[in-house]
């Protein structure tokens, strides 16, 4: 892209106080979106081959992950060691720590396996807040119906209710874990309204809202006498009983020694999160770094049903620069607290507060049309207007936003003085996994909750629901995972892989491609390049 | 007031610089941080590696320049001439045990405080903490104020902590200060957060799900 205002000119041009002029009206919503959304990207979705999902439409990168050869047979499993547990929990970030704490407190043997380090997840990273209804002008009600509308009305009614009523008593939960909260003079939970919110929910503690939240999970969850932690342990392979049809374990490797184990269970919960490390379509992530849809191959090659695999969250001001924190997030709390977004002509051109799809699709339409910032060739961005904001609040973003400001003192950028520089970073997984109200998939014994779990949120996910979701689906499969009671399992089997295979060889599909990925090529001796 | 269009181009200006990561000796550009410079070079078996935003606190590095040793984290620390660059492995199992639901009341914190983490009194101010910490949190400090049985004002000094556990390693007394810290955090939040708004909601659902589960029995 060679078009856009350049750099030098946008910046000897911008002013904090300048007259932005009136806000464009936006018409057609469904028109901005089909045109300049990633989702919408020509050549960007294909069509499922085989599996649960045939026919469905489906992500390219994603698609070549689901329909791709596993990395075990049978022949690796004969001599692997064996452990049994009651639950096994399979990813570290918080809805596994939810998931592993009340099955622990409903009297489960729990192990955790985890691919990197305990808490190391997109949680830690989360910034702006949780969602709950708890101010005297808001509602259970309210919420269902921001989230679903937000969601482009795709979403399951019934899980969406059952989220929204879990918020107050989430909080509670978490609380009682040791999480701090924003508190006003008073002792109230101090909220904000974020984008798509009809009321000011969004609880949250500063801008460090996932960091506090993982790291009292992570010490609770290592505190706990009955819940055991492997780390550095990624899945390559969920087990099936001899007919394919219910998950019975899992296998797993170990990015320390290479050695595998075979864990024997009644119920498996996967918390393996999302997929930006896929970099779809060619985006920047604001993932971390084993965000590469582990979960949802899995999941797939054992038959569960999976829904919205076209559907992702490009979340609207990731940082162009500086250049090792490109992808990286300025949390939606920033525009919640009233920083605009500016073109290179010193023009608003959304509303900053509408929902994250709307507001991305109009950046990109900014940048397509020439009215972006241009650093070079491959980056173009637009003002997220943040000297502004410090302008109309002085002390705002240094009391408020304390992450931001640490992140950019160390590339020597003070926001307080310097708009940032924007663009869509590729954010969330808004489908995932098909689950009922207790996070159960559509096959028996396989749990899925947090992000690679779908049918929340829809086509569009709004701000503050994620970290609700996985505390509140993460306690909720805890518990049906504990109540399983049959004997376990008598014999463990790849037969769901073996299944895969024919159904890929019956389609003439390569089996060339191994998955799941575990971590991204360049950070596994692959060729790097920013 | 403007910007300077200085900063805002300081990424693009590269130059090359040696170091070694691992004992590996590596190429790369100042404008890298060590993470991308150990996959810029192919280093293998990196994988303390999280976020890559400093608040994860799992790429913990040794870092030598000369006869100076620091520690701390790679995703924030920049690539330079000569620097020797070690990833640490990941931090061991805790020694301080305790889980809350273990506790009577509010009165019972302080005693059950000296029990938990007893190394915590005998700090001999050396300042290890707070040189290793990469948040510039004032540990020492934290540490004093957790003794001396002030937990929200403990808390609030490691409000910044990623949880690296920096400081646990650098302490001669073993006291595990970000685990202290995060105990006074957890401690303040479970005996002394009670919003008014939560709760008052919390009773209207309650009063709501009564009210139901009534109407149906009356049925």
């Amino acid at each position: 892209m060679s078009n856009g205002i350049p750099l030098a000119e946008a910046l000897a041009r911008y002013r904090p106080d300048a007259d932005l002029g009136p806000l464009p009206e936006l018409t057609d919503t469904d028109a901005l979106l089909n045109a300049y959304h990633p989702d919408h990207l020509r050549g960007s979705v294909v069509k499922l081959v085989v599996g649960a999902n045939a026919g469905d439409n489906c992500q390219r990168g994603l698609a070549e992950l689901l329909q791709s050869e596993a990395f075990i047979d049978e022949a690796d499993l004969a001599g692997t060691p064996v452990t049994d547990i009651d639950v096994l929990v399979i990813g570290g970030g918080g809805a596994g720590c939810a998931a592993a704490l009340m099955a622990a407190e409903k009297g489960a043997r729990v192990l955790l396996a985890t691919k990197l380090r305990l808490g190391d997840s997109n949680t830690v990273m989360a910034e702006g807040g949780i969602q709950a209804a708890i101010e005297p002008d808001d509602s259970i009600q309210r919420h269902i119906q921001d989230t679903l509308r937000g969601g482009h009305h795709a979403g399951d009614p019934a899980l969406v209710s059952a989220l929204a009523g879990d918020g107050p008593d989430v909080l509670r939960w978490l609380i009682r874990q040791g999480m701090q909260f924003e508190q006003t003079p008073s002792g109230d939970l101090h909220t904000r309204r974020a984008g798509g919110m009809s009321a000011a929910r969004l609880v949250h503690c500063r801008d460090y809202t996932g960091l506090e939240m993982m790291r009292v999970l992570r010490e609770a969850v290592i505190q706990h006498r009955s819940i055991e932690v492997w780390e550095q342990s990624p899945a390559v392979e969920l087990l099936s009983n001899e007919l394919g049809q219910r998950c019975v374990g899992a296998v797993i490797t170990s990015l320390l020694d290479g050695r595998l184990r075979i864990v024997r269970t009644r119920s498996v919960i996967l918390a393996t999160g999302g997929l930006g490390r896929l970099h779809l379509n060619g985006f920047p992530t604001s993932n971390h770094l084993g965000a590469t849809g582990d979960g949802l191959v899995l999941a797939y090659r054992i038959g569960a049903r999976l829904r919205e695999l076209d559907s992702f969250q490009y979340h609207p001001t990731g940082l162009l620069h500086p250049a090792h924190l490109a992808g990286k997030l300025v949390t939606e709390g920033v525009r919640a607290a009233g920083a605009l977004l500016v073109n290179g002509l010193d023009r608003r051109f959304i509303d900053e507060l509408l929902p994250r799809d709307m507001v991305c699709a109009a950046i990109l339409r900014e940048c397509g049309e020439g009215r972006g910032i241009r650093i070079d060739d491959q980056r173009v961005g637009v003002w997220l207007d943040t000297p502004r904001l410090e302008r109309a609040n002085p002390g705002l973003l240094e009391k408020q936003f304390p992450n931001l400001m640490s992140r950019t003192r160390v590339s020597g950028i003070d926001p307080r003085i310097e708009p940032l520089l924007v663009h869509p970073t590729l954010h969330y997984q808004n489908g995932g996994a098909v689950i009922n109200v207790n996070g159960a998939t559509t096959v028996p014994g396989l749990y899925a909750v947090g992000e690679v779990a779908g049918g929340i949120h829809g086509r569009n996910r709004i701000m503050g629901n994620a970290l609700l979701e996985i505390i509140s689906f993460g306690r909720r499969a805890g518990i049906a995972a504990t109540a399983n009671n049959d004997r376990g399992p008598k014999k463990v089997t790849l037969e769901h892989v073996n299944r895969l295979r024919r159904a890929l060889t019956l389609a003439g599909m390569p089996m060339t491609q191994r998955s799941p990925r575990v971590l991204p090529d360049y950070a596994a001796g692959g060729v790097w390049n920013r | 007031m403007t910007t300077s269009d200085a900063t805002a181009n300081k990424g693009n200006q590269q130059s090359g610089v040696t170091l070694t990561i691992n004992g590996l000796a590596v190429n790369a550009d100042t404008s890298m941080t060590l993470i991308e410079a150990a996959w810029h070079a192919g280093v293998p078996r990196v994988t303390g590696v999280g976020c890559l935003e400093g608040v994860c606190g799992s790429c913990r590095v040794m870092l030598r320049r000369g006869k100076e040793v620091t520690v701390g984290l790679a995703c924030q620390t920049f690539a330079e001439n000569g620097i020797e660059v070690v990833f640490l492995p990941p931090a061991s199992a805790p020694q301080h045990h305790y889980e809350l639901s273990d506790f009577k009341d509010g009165w019972d914190i302080h005693a059950r405080f000296q029990d938990i983490f007893p190394e915590a009194s005998r700090c001999r101010h050396c300042h290890g903490c707070d040189n290793a910490c990469p948040k510039g949190i004032t540990v020492e400090n934290g540490v004093a104020l957790s003794v001396a049985g002030r937990y929200r004002e403990a808390g609030d000094a490691f409000f910044e902590c990623v949880m690296c556990e920096l400081c646990d390693v650098a302490c001669p007394e073993l006291i595990a200060p970000a685990h202290v810290g995060l105990f006074s955090r957890r401690i303040t939040a479970h005996f002394h957060q009670r919003p008014p708004n939560l709760i008052h909601r919390l009773e209207e659902l309650r009063q709501e799900k009564s009210g139901t589960a009534q109407e149906e029995k009356d049925e």
